[in-house]
């Protein structure tokens, strides 16, 4: 899929095909996804855990489960749990310095080896690995930029997916011997999506010029009609919800699976 | 008595009556509508509750004076939910779907909350 459609495609499916497993490769190409996403001083903050749903033993499922997370986690065969490490600030100077040798960082830019040593680190860095306010920011920061590459990776491969609010962090860290440092950011629910991919129609946005300025926070963006329309040719821009059988889609899935209408 | 609730009590309670609306269930027939009130007292019955009252106890207010929703409440009478279908004898798809359709009254009005799903590996 070309990369707009696939940013245009992108929604939370909430509806997913409980019987169909997702194929390992195609985590791997989500995760893959992730770990080539920008992240700053090339430091590694996410922490993903992959578990199958049919996997879990019944006691952690019904531990998971509670009255406002049930549905989706009934439906969705594969569960990733991402956190971030609040060790990420560790090795990030020894990182730093191989992006150096690989010119990644140049002396053009002013980056050297002793700068790294003699100032980035004693100066910056490790005062960082001393702030839980900075730590927690950032690698909740950098940790959100990764999930976004695995949620296209994932659109891009057919597949549903959604966040969800991280479910039973104790019992996960007990059930799965989570590290203590790893700190919880997104449940993100994967599957083959049982409604139609488009899920009922792209879901609203404000128009640029809400959020977006030029030059100055007075002045929102303005859009080119010409941009616009070549974004809607290339499906980054769709049609909008609901479709006009969206409430019925979801009113007959409701009935198949005996859920609230 | 209004004509409504000479067809069933319920459907003088406020939460009755937007739960029928906001699903449709007003438009169903009188057995289906008869059916859906039944098991809805069955409930309240076990909870000595009004529909009404059933929806407010699962609410409370803040110390700033905002209505929320109560998750201790809210955790209580979904698995109170889960008992009363337990006891009803019920298996299987119909089960599920029996107890979503009491959740269904509560989310109807207000009170965010997710069932089981039916799932051949669960009937």
């Amino acid at each position: 899929m070309e990369f707009k459609r696939v940013v245009g495609t992108r929604r939370s499916v909430r509806w997913l095909k409980p019987w169909k497993p997702v194929e390992r490769a195609k985590i791997q190409v989500m995760l893959e996804a992730a770990n080539r996403a920008s992240r700053s001083m090339n430091a590694d903050y996410p922490r993903a855990l992959v578990v199958n749903r049919d996997d879990i033993d019944g006691e952690t499922r019904e531990a998971l489960r509670n009255p406002t997370t049930s549905v989706e986690l009934d439906l969705a065969p594969t569960y990733i749990f991402w956190y971030f490490d609040l060790k990420y600030v560790d090795g990030v100077q020894e990182r730093l310095k191989e992006l150096i040798d690989q010119h990644a960082l140049s002396p053009s830019h002013g980056w050297s080896h002793a700068y790294v040593d003699s100032f980035l680190w004693p100066q910056v860095l490790k005062p960082i690995a001393d702030n839980m306010m900075a730590l927690m920011f950032m690698g909740a920061t950098e940790t959100g930029i990764a999930i976004c590459n695995s949620l296209n990776a994932a659109v891009d491969q057919g597949l549903g997916t959604c966040l969800h609010a991280f479910t039973a962090p104790d019992k996960v860290k007990s059930a799965f011997g989570v590290p203590d440092t790893w700190i919880p950011v997104w449940l993100q629910l994967v599957g083959y999506p049982l409604e139609e991919p488009e899920a009922g129609g792209q879901r609203p946005r404000q128009p640029l010029s809400y959020s977006y300025f030029e030059g100055n926070c007075s002045t929102p963006w303005e859009e080119d009609p010409q941009v616009t329309k070549q974004l809607k040719d290339d499906g980054l821009i769709q049609d909008p919800g609901p479709f006009p059988y969206r409430q019925e889609e979801v009113r007959m899935l409701s009935q198949m699976f005996g859920l609230p209408q | 008595m209004t004509q409504k609730a000479k067809v069933h009590p319920y459907l003088s309670y406020n939460s009755v009556t937007v739960w029928f609306r906001e699903v449709g269930h007003d438009r169903a027939p009188a057995s289906q509508q008869t059916s859906l009130l039944r098991l809805l007292q069955g409930f309240c019955d076990t909870q000595n509750k009004s529909p009404d009252e059933l929806v407010s106890s699962c609410l409370r207010t803040t110390s700033a004076g905002d209505l929320t929703i109560s998750a201790k409440a809210r955790r209580e009478i979904d698995a109170a939910i889960d008992q009363f279908i337990a006891d009803s004898q019920l298996t299987g798809h119909q089960a599920v779907a029996q107890g979503n359709k009491i959740r269904e009254f509560l989310i109807h009005n207000g009170v965010f909350m997710q069932g089981k799903v039916s799932m051949s590996t669960t009937s």
